[in-house]
């Protein structure tokens, strides 16, 4: 075990929202021909056949609306460029003809192919070079944002592929749960922006267990103290309100919510954590997005072993049963921690959701058999940790 | 150590009067059955089928997420009241009613009517006619 990882304390996961690795952080591949980013020759055919490029022409805000579909069918539509045969084969390729599907308008569907250059994210892409970039961190589920955030909290999204609410099934608790029940007791907090705009995971855990939640004030403060629990997963601002402060600006990344602002969120999580030198030195931050939004990304998503669920034909939309055995669209994901090297780049491993749970059970609880096939079979993260010297060169934000 | 500037989002960026999302009006469906586990005096009273904007999504969505912490006697640190919006009002639905019909009274009958005695009244106000 390396000494960065012996002295690992804590565990941050920040979850943004709909955008796809390609769009976010494949200009990288330019700098760094190992980030399995954007080549010049990658396309989508129109509606009229004729091939899209690839452009570094993506805006912070006014292209995407209306927001890409990425709702079961329309990611199969996008996975299998539209072929419903028994036999298909998913090749990336109908992207373009997802997004004219809504609008019908040939110009405006080639947009869903644009990606940012460096310089236009620069808080992304530094902490992408600077720390561990994911090749292959895929959304757990071809789907939108509710089934594939539960895979975060309970490795599982117990049988949904929608927006639709579920429950938890027995014997899968939250990765909350786990910790707070555990001998000895472990403390963990879900900290959304603010009550304005609140949590995704209503139903099971606000509903229930509202002594979870905290607020981004409290997270600020709760580093600032050094008062960070065990594991803390933190929500960006979804909505733009009027605050206490005056204007809150939503900070998610969901189209058509501006894309600076969600850098600049991401900003202050790492400042606030590392303007703490012992947060600094015994805690990883992981900085994932929860699905790719309907946005282009070339790597096809692998399938995966079933997660003990069927998804009726029904329920998918598609007009056949899921069986939970293929993940959704590449999404970007970088750990973060002064004990990683820079410019690491994992790419011969395959990630999900539910090695988020699985990262922080191997790592707080041990063995832990109640989990969901799915959670079990997950690849765990903090193995990349592997300084036994503590960086003292990591960047920091102006914000 | 380099310190990397980070650009703000213009202030044009804002724009609470943006139509509500999808992923916006599933969160406000999922709250609304939460709310509508919480005893009748914390309940909104807001139709969210009337909510257009993300200003008075979270407008709601801050409504629901104080009373489900108030209900549990948990406040978060840090989640200060926010302004009050002008938020379109529910209309009382037959849901609604069955919600009350559900509540116990608060306040005690004087006596049970038996049976009995609802005959022994309607004798008694025909007798009266």
């Amino acid at each position: 075990m390396s000494k960065g990882l012996d002295n690992l304390k804590r565990i941050v996961v920040l979850m943004m929202e709909n955008r796809s690795f390609d769009h976010m952080l494949g200009a990288l591949k330019a700098q760094d021909p190992r980030i399995d980013g954007i080549t010049a020759d990658l396309s989508n055919p129109d509606s009229t056949g004729a091939p899209v490029k690839v452009q570094p022409l993506a805006e912070f805000q006014g292209q995407l609306d209306p927001d890409p579909d990425h709702h079961f069918p329309g990611v199969d539509l996008q996975i299998f460029g539209g072929d419903t045969s028994a036999g298909r084969v998913p090749n990336m390729q109908g992207f373009v003809k997802s997004y004219f599907s809504q609008q019908h308008d040939v110009k405006h569907s080639q947009k869903i192919m644009y990606y940012f250059t460096p310089d236009k994210v620069p808080v992304l892409t530094t902490l992408a070079t600077e720390f561990a970039v994911f090749n292959r961190w895929f959304a757990s589920i071809p789907g939108p944002t509710i089934c594939n955030r539960a895979f975060a909290h309970y490795g599982t999204s117990f049988g949904k592929v929608g927006m639709d609410l579920f429950y938890i099934n027995e014997p899968y608790k939250s990765i909350y749960d786990r910790l707070i029940l555990a001998n000895p007791k472990r403390t963990s907090k879900l900290y959304y922006y603010d009550q304005a705009s609140s949590t995704q995971e209503i139903v099971n855990l606000l509903q229930h267990q509202p002594e979870l939640f905290g607020t981004y004030k409290q997270f600020l403060s709760d580093c600032k103290k050094g008062q960070l629990p065990d594991y803390s997963f933190v929500e960006p601002n979804y909505s733009d309100h009027d605050g206490d402060n005056g204007a809150e600006i939503a900070s998610d990344q969901h189209p058509d919510h501006h894309v600076q602002a969600g850098e600049l969120f991401i900003a202050t999580i790492y400042n606030a954590i590392k303007a703490n030198p012992d947060l600094w030195q015994s805690t990883v931050l992981l900085v994932v997005y929860d699905e790719h939004g309907g946005i282009y990304d070339h790597v096809v998503p692998p399938a995966c072993p079933k997660d003990g669920f069927v998804a009726a034909a029904n329920d998918t939309g598609t007009g056949r049963a899921f069986e939970f055995d293929r993940l959704g669209i590449r999404v970007p994901a970088i750990l973060i921690s002064p004990w990683i090297p820079k410019g690491t780049i994992v790419s011969d491993r395959t990630f999900e959701h539910a090695s988020i749970p699985a990262t922080v059970t191997k790592h707080f609880l041990g063995n832990y058999d109640q989990r969901s096939p799915r959670e079990k079979a997950a690849d765990t993260f903090l193995d990349l940790i592997t300084l036994d010297t503590m960086r003292t060169d990591c960047p920091d934000f102006g914000v | 150590m380099v310190l990397i500037p980070v650009p703000k989002p213009p202030k044009s960026a804002m724009n609470p009067n943006r139509p509500v999302s999808k992923l916006l009006r599933n969160q406000m469906e999922h709250l609304q059955r939460a709310e509508f586990r919480l005893p009748l005096k914390q309940q909104t009273n807001i139709y969210i089928n009337a909510i257009k904007t993300e200003g008075e999504a979270a407008d709601y969505v801050r409504r629901v997420t104080q009373a489900i912490h108030s209900a549990h006697g948990v406040e978060p640190k840090g989640a200060a009241a926010g302004p009050i919006a002008v938020t379109p009002k529910r209309r009382a639905t037959g849901r609604d009613i069955a919600a009350v019909a559900e509540v116990r009274p608060t306040r005690k009958r004087k006596t049970m009517r038996t049976s009995k005695a609802k005959t022994k009244r309607k004798t008694r106000t025909k007798r009266n006619r």
